[in-house]
């Protein structure tokens, strides 16, 4: 099984080491065109079913619960990523990421992956980006960034929704590997069911993009 | 303002109608509906949660409901979910499940409440001593 995934954890890598813990002015902020058709597609919806693949983000919580009324599922999946990581194992890697993602078929407005794709070997993302087009209910979306130059992933992302239109990135440090790049064409196959709504190629070489389940 | 102190375990039904600090460790529910809970940094909770504002310092396995708030702080760690109209979570606290800020997942969640009661897995402990006006109610209504 774990020759299934590719994984560029260094022998000798150093352990990921705690944090400083962030304020409400670290990181860096950018402007984003994709986030507000996000917002907007949530905001059709009556008390829309948001889930979020990241660790929980206090201001994430206030801007969707209290703003667009979305009841949110917060799954964070980049701690399962971590913890295989960190054991230099993937097995059983799909399984508890699968264990994770209880939600009936066709029962999720929204989805917000971040990078997480980046950390995920081509055939697991394959699986999730599969599960996860599943979960989505016609007119759901789906919410990504995905790297587009090969690079050593030492941190991972945690996005902050400061406004409709405005994302703060806060990094927290991460056991390497290597990035997954996975070209355009791989992208659209891999959500296999959704369409492209909006995608945007940002400075940092990121494709910022917004599936839709038509 | 009552305290459970470290060394308490509680197994059951705990209710009452002050604010309530709990260092201690509670299996079964916790109901303070026009009170505050606060989950110190060493409470450990095995439960359902109903009060009026929840601040959790510890650890909470459980649904937790509020009328007014749940503030989980940055060693805090909530594996459940939580029907609240506002919910502040700090940085890096732990939580995983689900959050309701709509007023109608509040008032369906505090109703099924009455219906859902919790059987303790084990026979219940001793409730301390001094709690007058936080009564520990041992096994099932």
């Amino acid at each position: 099984m774990s020759g299934l995934f590719k994984w560029g954890r260094k022998e000798d890598a150093p352990p990921a080491a705690p944090s400083p813990p962030p304020t409400a002015t670290s990181g860096t902020v950018t402007t984003s065109k994709v986030l507000p058709r996000v917002l907007a597609a949530l905001q059709q919806q009556t008390d829309p079913v948001l889930v979020d693949l990241g660790p929980v983000v206090g201001a994430n919580i206030s801007f969707f619960g209290e703003r667009l009324s979305c009841k949110i599922h917060v799954e964070d999946l980049y701690q399962v990523i971590e913890a295989h990581a960190k054991a230099g194992s993937t097995e059983g890697l799909d399984q508890a990421i699968d264990g994770m993602l209880g939600f009936a078929p066709g029962s999720v407005d929204g989805i917000l992956c971040w990078d997480l794709f980046d950390y995920l070997s081509k055939t697991s993302g394959q699986l999730l980006a599969g599960r996860l087009a599943r979960l989505l209910k016609k007119g759901g979306v789906l919410y990504g960034f995905f790297g587009t130059t090969p690079a050593e992933l030492t941190n991972y992302t945690r996005y902050v929704v400061e406004a409709e239109d405005t994302l703060r990135q806060r990094t927290t440090p991460a056991t390497p590997v290597k990035r997954t790049v996975l070209v355009t064409r791989d992208i659209n196959r891999m959500f296999d069911g959704l369409v492209v709504a909006e995608s945007v190629l940002l400075k940092t070489s990121a494709r910022e993009t917004l599936f839709r389940k038509p | 303002m009552v305290n459970i102190g470290k060394s308490v375990i509680i197994k059951g039904e705990l209710s009452g109608s002050e604010d309530l600090t709990i260092e201690g460790q509670v299996e079964g529910k916790i109901e303070l509906r026009q009170n505050v809970l606060t989950i110190g940094p060493n409470g450990k909770i095995k439960a359902q949660v109903f009060a009026k504002t929840v601040v959790v310092q510890g650890e909470v396995t459980g649904n937790i409901t509020a009328t007014e708030r749940v503030d989980i702080r940055d060693a805090g760690s909530v594996d459940g979910d939580l029907s609240a109209p506002r919910v502040a979570i700090a940085d890096g606290a732990h939580f995983r499940g689900a959050i309701d800020m709509q007023k109608g997942g509040v008032a369906k969640a505090a109703g099924d409440s009455k219906a859902a009661d919790v059987k303790p897995a084990t026979p219940p402990a001793p409730a301390p001593a001094s709690t007058p006006a936080v009564a520990a109610t041992p096994g099932v209504r």
